[in-house]
């Protein structure tokens, strides 16, 4: 039952920040497509940006990764 | 680096003012600064004539632009700047005769395809009716509205049916038929005095008459269908002749155009650089910035080409505010300078970062991916990206940065011991020499490692942040560096916490950190306490490089197992390809975006000062 818990729990550590992220970025990538089309010069502001929202998946990961080494997993 | 400059001034007699332009124009290292408001000195007036030789050559330049869009030209150049002609009128004529010969060609396309496409449509709907026509000609007290409703329109044909019920009772006809793009015919007889109410019904129900074509309004299908095919067949040599025409057209204006582009687009500009001129009534001031090693040439060649009465005075360097900004880095760097220069340019005497970025990207990079095989095709990929693009091209910039980049690849991939995940272990018993991204112990040591390197670049950042700082920010210059002393104190503190450094260490770490705690608020402000955590949290922000790798590595061996998991080698060997190449794509996409935002948030956050001012000299127009 343990490891049920264990592997629900890194799950969740990825899916939910997952799927922030994926709110965050549908909400940025048509504003930056807009905001490239009008300003080309804009294309490193727009990395940046479409990156920023990525740190909460990685950081899940990280944490989901550390659950299951924890675990012995 | 960023290449020093030197403000100059030049001056000379005011009949002397042209030909010094076209000197300057010619050394094409001069970026103009404002005109100079010196005492006695007013801007030099632009004359009628020069303003209306300006719009004629504007009109010149756009001309040229429409033909070379028009015939599909590539973007031209020249060689040398071409002499200017006798008289701008005739070239005007020779920029406006394949212009409106481009514009002729593509009219007539336009015309032909829009008819094939009518025709087409027709055809098809004339097929469809075509029983009803069979009796003989249409009667001359019907007329008949050809009607073509998109596959969302069709819903409208019923309440259309009853709307005409009601106006008409049964003296009508409405017929439908789906055709193959899944569009709906229409075809609706009505007797002729009644056209003008079954018009606006059809307004009313929101659906158009597609007119037949020109030729074909009164033909009954029988008639017409022949004649249509006969005419569809027809049409493709017509614009076959159409594109063989633009071709010959597109030869010869290759040709042509360049060079009185060239002479049209250097004389406008020289005659705005009119405008950056100040003058008296005999005497004219010229100022503007040269990079240092081109000062010698710049009074070598005024003096030669013009006479001794033409002086460049070198200005005393006051606080070079706005001087131009040219980043100017040694062979290996230089590609490197195309991911600084995405972001606005750093401001004229502060740091290029440029050295640093080619530096860690490329290690960065390499931690991400970290595989030889990935590392061989990418390698592969910019070698030929390299070949295919134009020296002195961004794509060529992203060729070299791609050939590093995959250098480092492949060197972590030996470290790693990867060879496409772990194909390379499997098939020819390759080991890991550093860190096994695969075994758990060794994650949290690559983690380890990620964020020591994260420090690394951060402490690198704020130390730039300090010489950044010096010159006339001094509090903020202390600041920065207590931040930086105090990252290192907290890091040895932590170290010393859990005795990988001697225990003695910790109370001497914690001290100092309180000492320096209100430095740091008095120098800063109370949002120095915030930023602090926020440079703590850019370094975290490095375990990026591990969480990233580790996901390629884990595709990768996915990629592997799938290839042994399904039952027939060859499906098995061909889906594992595909999730190689997917993860490859991935592999080249992630590493890059999020080593950008690592040097554009993480480490210039710590001392980048952007709004530099882009070094654009006053030159002939794109000559190679």
């Amino acid at each position: 039952m343990q490891i049920f818990w264990i592997t629900l729990s890194a799950a969740l550590a990825i899916s939910i920040p997952a799927l922030a992220t994926a709110w965050a970025q549908s909400r940025i990538g048509p504003a930056a497509a807009a905001s490239l089309a009008e300003k080309p010069e804009l294309s490193a502001t727009v990395i940046v940006m479409l990156a920023i929202p990525e740190t909460m998946s990685i950081l899940g990961f990280v944490v989901a990764m550390f659950i299951m080494l924890r675990a012995g997993g | 680096m960023i290449r020093a400059m030197r403000r100059v001034r030049v001056m000379g007699p005011r009949r002397a003012l042209e030909g010094t332009l076209r000197v300057l124009q010619d050394l094409g290292s001069m970026h103009l600064a404002s005109p100079p408001r010196l005492p006695a000195l007013n801007p030099s007036p632009t004359t009628r004539r020069e303003q209306r030789l300006v719009r004629q050559l504007r009109g010149l330049v756009a001309d040229a632009e429409t033909a070379r869009t028009l015939l599909d030209l590539p973007q031209s150049s020249v060689t040398a700047p071409p002499p200017e002609p006798a008289s701008w009128a005739s070239w005007a004529r020779q920029a406006r005769q394949p212009r409106r010969r481009a514009e002729e060609l593509r009219d007539r396309r336009q015309r032909l395809e829009e008819e094939r496409a009518l025709l087409g449509k027709y055809r098809e709907m004339l097929a469809a009716f075509s029983g009803l026509f069979e009796a003989g000609h249409l009667p001359a007290a019907v007329r008949a509205y050809h009607i073509v409703l998109r596959p969302g329109q069709a819903s409208v044909v019923e309440p259309l049916r009853q709307a005409l019920a009601e106006v008409l009772d049964s003296a009508f006809e409405l017929r439908t038929r789906t055709l193959s793009g899944g569009d709906t015919a229409l075809l609706l007889l009505v007797p002729l005095p009644r056209t003008a109410r079954v018009e606006r019904l059809l307004g009313e129900s929101g659906v158009q008459e597609v007119p037949l074509p020109a030729g074909y309004e009164r033909a009954t299908a029988t008639e017409a269908l022949p004649r249509m095919r006969a005419r569809l067949e027809t049409l493709p040599t017509l614009l076959d002749e159409v594109e063989a025409g633009r071709k010959a057209e597109a030869a010869v204006a290759a040709e042509a155009l360049p060079p009185i582009l060239a002479a049209a687009q250097d004389a406008v500009t020289r005659l705005e650089a009119v405008g950056h001129a100040a003058s008296t009534r005999t005497a004219f001031v010229i100022e503007g910035w040269v990079p240092t090693p081109d000062l010698p040439a710049l009074g070598e060649a005024l003096r030669q080409r013009i006479g001794p009465e033409i002086t460049v005075e070198e200005l005393p360097p006051g606080p070079d505010v706005d001087a131009p900004v040219v980043l100017h880095n040694p062979r290996l760097f230089r590609p490197f300078q195309l991911l600084v220069e995405m972001l606005p340019l750093p401001t004229y005497g502060s740091i290029d970062p440029t050295p640093f970025v080619a530096v860690f990207f490329p290690v960065f990079f390499g931690l991400m991916l970290g595989d030889i095989g990935y590392g061989v095709v990418m390698l592969g990929l910019g070698v030929l990206l390299h070949r295919r693009s134009r020296p002195g091209a961004p794509l060529h910039a992203v060729a070299q940065i791609a050939l590093v980049c995959s250098v480092f690849t492949i060197i972590f991939g030996v470290l790693f011991g990867e060879l496409f995940g772990d194909a390379g272990r499997r098939l020819f018993g390759l080991h890991p020499l550093v860190l096994d991204r695969e075994e758990p112990k060794d994650i949290v040591s690559f983690l380890v490692l990620c964020v020591g390197i994260g420090g690394v670049h951060v402490l690198l950042g704020l130390v730039l942040g300090v010489f950044n700082a010096m010159h006339g920010h001094r509090r903020q210059a202390l600041g920065r560096g207590l931040s930086a002393v105090m990252i290192l104190l907290i890091v040895v503190a932590l170290l010393a916490a859990v005795k990988l450094l001697p225990a003695q260490l910790l109370t001497p770490a914690v001290v100092a950190l309180l000492v320096a705690f209100p430095v740091l608020v008095i120098a800063e402000g109370i949002v120095a306490p915030v930023e602090l955590l926020a440079t703590i949290g850019s370094i975290l922000s490095y375990a990026r490089i591990m969480a990233l790798g580790t996901a390629s590595v884990m595709l990768a061996v996915v990629a592997n197992r799938l290839a042994g998991a399904i039952g027939s080698v060859v499906v098995g060997a061909i889906f594992a390809l595909l999730f190689h190449l997917v993860n490859f794509a991935l592999g080249l996409f992630s590493p890059t975006v999020h080593a950008l935002r690592l040097h554009y948030v993480e480490f210039f956050g710590r001392f980048y000062s952007p709004g530099g001012v882009r070094y654009r000299p006053f030159t002939h127009w794109r000559t190679h």
